[in-house]
């Protein structure tokens, strides 16, 4: 038995939970992508600063949901800050897993308002 | 708590309205300044967007970002032996979305059918009674023939 499992086997996950706070965390990131895509198109952004826009954005997307959602109940329960392991299974998950899902909805938003603002 | 998100969003979302008009606005001011200005030969300079408008697409994005985040539902730990535990004490109440309503998913105590079931049964007894029945010759009861 590895290690991994024998700490789930101590520490059982509840698959619901991870399931329901994974697509929370989904659908901030895919309603803020689109959002990012407006402003980016608005500005006027191009190539490269688009880009840097989208994934500045993107992370302090999830800095807020952390501040907001995760750390007024995971500090006082002995977590260190930026630590996410009470709500999610894998820090990597949380704090890079939303520049994937919302590169699409971005770059539609983003080539729509560039066209409406600049046509 | 979900007014304070909408308020928010809905302000943020008439700020980026107005930024996109604006922006649009000028826009086709540029065009047609550089349509007009090939006359006078003035510079053509690049249209540029003003700063106040883009100061403004950047707080109604950020505006928009802190309503919606707001407006997020609340979490549950993923640790079994935690989220039980905020079962036990807080029940439906750690529950309700932002409207005040729980959850349609909400399950409750997860381990309800361990603290609800019957308790032992007495199988010896049951035999017991069994036996006597079938000693008196099986009269009286559905065994009855």
């Amino acid at each position: 038995m590895t290690s991994i499992e024998r700490e789930f086997q101590i520490a059982p996950i509840v698959q619901e939970s991870v399931v329901h706070n994974s697509r929370t965390l989904f659908n901030l990131q895919s309603l803020t992508a689109s959002l990012f895509g407006v402003g980016a198109g608005i500005l006027g952004l191009e190539s490269y600063y688009g880009f840097l826009f989208y994934i500045i954005c993107s992370l302090l997307t999830t800095l807020l949901f952390y501040v907001l959602r995760v750390a007024p109940s995971s500090l006082p329960a002995g977590k260190g800050a930026f630590d996410t392991s009470q709500y999610f299974r894998s820090p990597y998950e949380f704090w890079t897993g939303g520049l994937l899902n919302g590169l699409a909805g971005f770059i539609l938003t983003w080539t729509l308002f560039f066209g409406l603002v600049r046509a | 708590m979900t007014w304070i998100s909408k308020t928010i969003t809905v302000f943020g979302g008439l700020l980026l309205a107005h930024a996109c008009y604006s922006a649009q606005e000028h826009s086709a001011l540029q065009s047609l300044r550089a349509a007009t200005s090939t006359l006078t030969s003035s510079s053509p300079t690049a249209a540029a967007l003003p700063v106040d408008i883009a100061i403004e697409t950047v707080v109604a994005t950020l505006v928009i970002l802190l309503g919606l985040v707001l407006g997020t539902r609340l979490l549950r730990p993923i640790q079994w032996r935690v989220w039980a535990g905020k079962i036990e004490r807080e029940g439906e109440e750690g529950f309700v979305d932002n409207e005040g309503e729980v959850n349609k998913d909400y399950v409750g105590n997860p381990y309800r059918i361990l603290e609800t079931r019957p308790g032992f049964v007495d199988i010896r007894k049951q035999r017991r009674e069994f036996a006597q029945w079938v000693k008196n010759g099986g009269s009286g009861g559905a065994g009855a023939q």
